[in-house]
């Protein structure tokens, strides 16, 4: 009897441990609606944060009875790049997956990004709504796999009162840019802040404006995944960026994250950051920008008329079946549709994606700096992509660890450019 | 007694069936995906010992390798020999011994990248807490980069976690309380000072858990992420990185799961010398003392 309850107890261990943990996958949820998979990094204190949960809020409303979305908090971007990454080599994406950071060639690459042509095509309205700038910028190969979420502009941000202080402007020109950099350091301020930490972000961005403003690098910027890093604007765009990082910027910008960076600028330590327009909103908040901040930041595109410009890579609808194929496209619609747009623009300064969202009086009012970006967009003689749409995942992350080695001293521009090289042929 | 030792075995079933499954079918796994070319999106292609061979051709896997191994040596022997010294010294419970004890443990109940964060800011070259009091000590303007100066990288990460033993602390002190007290006595009625008590009966004694901690502290050491990625991501250059971020940058930034999973083979094996070395050096397990 003993032996029998022995044998009978241990076999339920031993079956109960392979069974446990289990989970069905249902296709509608229990009230009959069509589970839509999304996971997200726009939560907590993301700056888009209350822009992405006004829109999935708003989708589960309409569409309560038919669709619900299933939402995935990730604390990060990176954790979401990382995740995705993950989720393509098992070959389970969810329904609905931004493609940033090289998902979206991942999720072309094994076959489970959806083409989005047919879907286009049976709707000219929503189309007029996004564009064919948009639409143009997300097309592969003839076909379109993800439909944009933003227009950036990006330039740089200055502290007027400290340009005052030098008596400077900011730059036309590249020689001018570091001149107004030693009159602001002789004034009495750190003039630049810069990041070498996470993906070199604020570091990136005028490096890769020095290198977009002349038409060979115009070109280079512009180009996907280059393998060659070897030309002489990347060489004087590195040199200068050793220079900024040796002599005109704060002394932790060495392994710093975009939080130090931009918390200089915001308390007033430094006069100068290279950033997009969503940084805006930080510069009336409180809790993060000092009194000496607030309507005293002014916006310019940087040296011989360059800015970046580029369309978001968007969402992909990467379900299996085709009843969440319908229901995933539906909520890419409602997310990147004209509303979708205007809630971007008034919760997170997203810039829409065609002129046809207008901005109101009030907003304009409110936000001076987004209307004088656009402004100055039109007289922009140079755009190109970030370095981060740009290149490789692994070059930023050579990058990053590179450039305090650079500062110091300890590596050549040129050592560097080949480290870049041989990160860039590692990537697959 | 037959009957028994039956029971025991049937009981062992689950955990073993559990173990299979997780750790036996991954590791089968791991070898035999490192034995590819694969890369996410891609299939898996044949090449042997290709990845092996191109590893040790890599300056950073072999900068992570040569870094991991001095911190598994330096965590199974400065890091235990701390934490025994805390215990030898709190075994003799004075009036401080348990306020110690609960201050010690502090920064080992702490999350590592919370720990890693607190580091960051604590050595920040511009506000952080050191560089502001070293300015007061020395009287003259100081900034140094701590984990970013090449110099000072390696021992400033070091110290995010060697000098916090208290998790061996704890073990020695109930090891310690497990010692039978009439040998004490008995070594008191022959004469013996502390400091010969501690040498020729405490420590010995103390063979087998210090062994055990030495291969806890030495292990830990390859699973050490957190605290890089939340201070120095393995720079400046290769200075700080080790397997664990290696394999974790070859994996999800290089998108090569071949590569990261042959690093991960090395590992185990650096493990399972690790684990076999100490094993060998403490004959843990064997005559007590």
């Amino acid at each position: 009897m003993k032996k029998l309850a022995v044998l009978m107890l241990t076999t339920l261990c031993a079956v109960s441990s392979i069974f446990a943990g289990g989970q069905s996958e249902d296709v509608t949820n229990k009230s009959g609606e069509t589970v839509i998979t999304y996971p997200t990094y726009r939560v907590g204190s993301h700056l888009y944060a209350k822009a992405e949960s006004t829109l999935i809020n708003g989708f589960n409303e309409k569409y309560a009875g038919t669709y619900k979305v299933e939402v995935e908090e990730l604390p990060s971007d990176q954790s979401y790049v990382e995740k995705m990454k993950v989720l393509a080599s098992a070959d389970s994406l969810p329904d609905v997956v931004e493609g940033k950071n090289g998902v979206l060639e991942l999720a072309i690459k094994t076959g489970r990004a959806i083409d989005l042509t047919a879907y286009l095509e049976a709707d000219p309205e929503f189309v007029a709504e996004i564009g064919s700038a948009a639409i143009k910028a997300n097309t592969i190969d003839g076909k379109i796999y993800s439909i944009s979420n933003a227009n950036s502009l990006i330039g740089y941000f200055y502290n007027k009162k400290h340009f005052e202080d030098a008596g400077i402007t900011p730059a036309k020109t590249w020689p001018e840019f570091m001149s107004n950099l030693q009159a602001l350091k002789e004034a009495g301020h750190t003039p630049i802040s810069m990041m070498t930490g996470e993906n070199c972000w604020t570091t990136n961005l005028l490096f890769a404006a020095y290198v977009g403003t002349s038409e060979e690098g115009e070109t280079f910027m512009n180009t996907k995944y280059p393998t060659d890093y070897d030309n002489q604007r990347v060489r004087e765009g590195l040199e200068m960026i050793q220079t900024i990082l040796q002599n005109y910027t704060t002394k932790d910008a060495i392994g710093a994250k975009y939080d130090i960076a931009a918390n200089h600028f915001l308390q007033g330590t430094t006069s100068i950051i290279c950033n997009g327009p969503w940084m805006a909103g930080d510069f009336t908040n409180e809790a993060k920008a000092s009194a000496d901040i607030m309507n005293n930041v002014g916006i310019a595109m940087y040296p011989d008329n360059g800015m970046f410009a580029e369309y978001g890579h968007g969402y992909m609808v990467c379900s299996e079946d085709k009843v969440h194929q319908d229901a995933a496209w539906d909520f890419i619609k409602y997310k990147t549709n004209a509303a979708a747009q205007l809630v971007m623009l008034e919760q997170g300064n997203v810039l829409p994606l065609t002129g046809n969202v207008k901005m109101s009086d009030e907003y304009k009012a409110a936000n001076p700096l987004l209307s004088e970006l656009i402004t100055l967009s039109k007289d922009a003689e140079y755009e190109f992509i970030t370095l981060d749409t740009n290149s490789y995942a692994s070059v930023i992350d050579e990058m990053s660890r590179d450039y305090p080695a650079l500062a110091s001293g300890d590596i050549t521009v040129d050592e560097m450019i080949q480290d870049m090289n041989a990160a860039a042929l590692r990537s697959k | 007694m037959k009957q028994n030792k039956t029971v025991q075995y049937l009981f062992l079933v689950p955990g073993l069936i559990l173990f299979a499954l997780i750790f036996g079918f991954s590791i089968i796994l791991l070898v035999s995906t490192s034995l590819t070319d694969w890369t996410i999106g891609s299939d898996r292609v044949f090449v042997g010992l290709k990845n092996y061979i191109n590893l040790m051709h890599e300056t950073s896997f072999l900068s992570s390798l040569k870094n991991t191994i001095i911190w598994i040596v330096l965590q199974s022997t400065v890091h235990v020999a701390i934490g025994t010294s805390v215990a030898l010294i709190l075994m003799r419970k004075k009036f401080y011994w348990k306020f110690v004890r609960t201050v010690y443990m502090i920064p080992n109940i702490v999350s590592a990248a919370a720990v890693g964060m607190m580091f960051s800011i604590i050595l920040n070259p511009e506000f952080g807490a050191v560089n502001n009091f070293l300015k007061i000590f020395l009287g003259h303007d100081f900034s140094q980069n701590w984990f970013m100066d090449k110099s000072t990288a390696f021992g400033s990460v070091t110290f995010t976690w060697l000098p916090y033993a208290a998790t061996i602390t704890i073990l020695v002190l109930a090891e310690i309380s497990a010692i039978d007290s009439s040998i004490y006595e008995a070594a008191k009625l022959d004469g013996v000072t502390g400091f010969q008590e501690v040498i020729y009966i405490t420590l010995p004694l103390l063979k087998n858990i210090i062994g055990t901690c030495a291969i806890l502290g030495g292990t830990s050491m390859l699973q050490k992420l957190d605290i890089i990625m939340m201070t120095t991501q393995g720079g400046p250059r290769d200075t700080t990185m080790n397997l664990p971020y290696y394999i974790y940058k070859t994996a999800l930034t290089n998108n090569d799961f071949g590569m990261a999973n042959a690093s991960g083979v090395y590992l185990i094996i650096l493990g399972s010398i690790t684990v076999f070395a100490i094993n060998k050096l403490f004959h843990i397990g064997k005559d007590k003392g």
